[in-house]
């Protein structure tokens, strides 16, 4: 029943937005009279019409994007889960590491892209650099937290059962942390998909991003901005439903009692 | 070898807190604990008998005084797992199911897979919990996990088992199941059990001595004997004499409270 209203709030919403963009673009082309009516905001049926054409070029450049941003979420994640280890094994290390995380997490991603990618001269390096920057953050916070906020009852039960340091991370903490590991990989997955087509803007040759700039400015190709749009925003949801799927496999305790309270 | 299971002497903790005021919790406890004993430590809430038990588990370091645990000190009692412990909250790991929550202390032990199942299984028939092997622990009520915790520790078979108001947060039908379970468990094994509870009924339906702690600092006030039959069914609950030593227990905490007014 709770899924069933849910897909249905969902449809409702699409069919809502497509109704209003239907409209919208009639309003622009035969009421308006605008010239450019049809690049600026086109039908749904030329829209459809041009996703079909060149929905493989476009995918196959999307794969590209995504593999950069895959490859930078991977370094990414593992920089974020050994910077967290280390600072919560070391009081001292986190006092000395957690603020210059924070303040590494203000710089805008705007102003870095071209600083990257000014310092590696290479669009691909620059791609994995800025995802994995984008990822570190999130991750190693989250994971952070779930590594300190197991309940003093189970660290003492530990002990008394007497657990060393090392059985301690491995039997307790590090599960106790794996749901909050998850959050954080939520939040960075489609954050890493973004800053990729960022990077891609800048001057790739290839990439979906390219494709997007490309068709805004280029003219030439103009039908392939909005399906390029519509992929890229996939691209992010995409992201964000495998990692779910992840941690729906990883994380089955948490599974069980959802559905026993459901 | 001694007799004794477990030796206090002149246990002090003072505790500091943020203003450096020093606060007395333990006030020279002493006390030892007979072999095969069924012991609680009885108090208000606040008066320290958790923190008694904490240090006689190693999990907290008295300001002074000696402990002794099982011949040895307190640490290499708790390192060599002499006492199995049972907390007030279940304290299960909840991505482990039963079963393995049960052999979590054997996987300390470095006790191989086989029998560290083997072993599981047969406290968790004690336990009467068949069928739930594989459950997790969300999926249990509260005083099936709780009895998942006495599995647990009672799977490495210790000499004591240490109970910190384990019972406390269960319904008082549950409760009196789980009292007869213990009672016969203990009948069964011969542990030595110290058990911490603010309840005085529940400590006298089932202790052979009753520590009395007052707080403020705490202090012994009086260890009671309890003469009540062995074995103890619920048709003790109902006895004069039962009804006499609750009373006379009662009368212990009343005329501390007057005193301290």
């Amino acid at each position: 029943m709770k899924t069933y209203k849910k897909t249905l709030s969902a449809a409702l919403w699409l069919i809502c937005v497509l109704i209003i963009w239907e409209l919208a673009a009639y309003i622009l082309a035969n009421v308006l009279h605008d010239p450019l009516a049809a690049k600026k905001l086109p039908g749904l049926a030329s829209i459809a019409v041009s996703f079909a054409q060149h929905c493989k070029t476009l995918c196959a450049q999307a794969g590209i994007t995504v593999s950069y941003a895959a490859a930078g979420f991977i370094i990414g994640s593992l920089i974020g889960i050994i910077l967290a280890v280390i600072m919560s094994i070391s009081g001292l290390c986190e006092k000395m590491i957690l603020p210059y995380l924070l303040a590494a997490q203000m710089i805008p991603v705007l102003g870095l892209a071209p600083i990257i990618f000014g310092l590696f001269k290479n669009i691909a390096v620059s791609r994995i650099v800025i995802s994995a920057y984008i990822t570190f953050f999130p991750v190693s916070v989250n994971l952070l937290s779930g590594l300190k906020s197991a309940e003093e009852n189970l660290t003492a039960m530990m002990r008394a059962y007497a657990a060393g340091k090392r059985q301690l991370y491995i039997k307790l903490l590090f599960p106790h942390a794996v749901p909050y590991l998850f959050t954080g990989l939520k939040i960075s997955a489609p954050t890493a998909v973004t800053a990729a087509i960022l990077v891609d803007t800048l001057s790739a040759k290839d990439g979906i991003g390219y494709v997007i700039i490309y068709t805004l400015y280029g003219g030439g190709t103009t039908g392939q901005f909005w399906p390029a749009i519509i992929i890229a925003a996939l691209l992010g949801l995409f992201s964000f439903f495998i990692i779910s799927a992840i941690e729906y496999i990883c994380v089955p305790w948490k599974r069980q009692s959802e559905e026993v309270s459901a | 070898m001694s007799e004794y299971a477990i030796e206090l002497e002149q246990i002090k903790m003072v505790y500091q807190d943020a203003k450096k005021n020093e606060r007395t919790v333990l006030d020279n406890i002493a006390l030892c604990i007979r072999k095969g004993e069924f012991i609680s430590l009885l108090g208000p809430s606040g008066c320290g008998k958790t923190t008694l038990l904490r240090i006689i588990a190693d999990l907290q370091k008295p300001t002074a005084g000696r402990v002794r645990v099982a011949g040895l000190e307190a640490k290499q009692a708790r390192l060599s797992h002499k006492y199995g412990m049972v907390f007030q909250t279940p304290a299960l790991l909840e991505w482990r199911t039963v079963l393995e929550n049960i052999q979590l202390p054997l996987e300390m032990q470095k006790v191989p897979k086989a029998e560290r199942r083997r072993r599981a299984l047969e406290q968790l028939e004690i336990v009467d919990l068949r069928g739930y092997e594989n459950s997790y622990p969300r999926e249990l009520s509260g005083g099936m996990q709780q009895r998942v915790g006495i599995a647990r520790a009672l799977v490495t078979e210790p000499e004591i088992l240490l109970m910190d108001e384990p019972f406390s947060a269960l319904d008082e039908f549950t409760k009196e199941r789980l009292h007869g379970d213990l009672l016969r468990i203990w009948r069964n094994t011969g542990k030595t059990i110290v058990f911490v509870t603010h309840n005085i009924s529940e400590a006298v339906f089932l202790s052979d001595r009753v520590c009395v702690l007052s707080a403020n600092p705490a202090r012994l006030d009086a260890v009671v004997d309890i003469q009540l039959p062995r074995p103890r069914e619920d048709a003790v609950l109902k006895t004069e004499e039962y009804f006499k030593t609750v009373s006379y227990i009662r009368d212990i905490f009343e005329e501390k409270y007057y005193e301290n007014i």
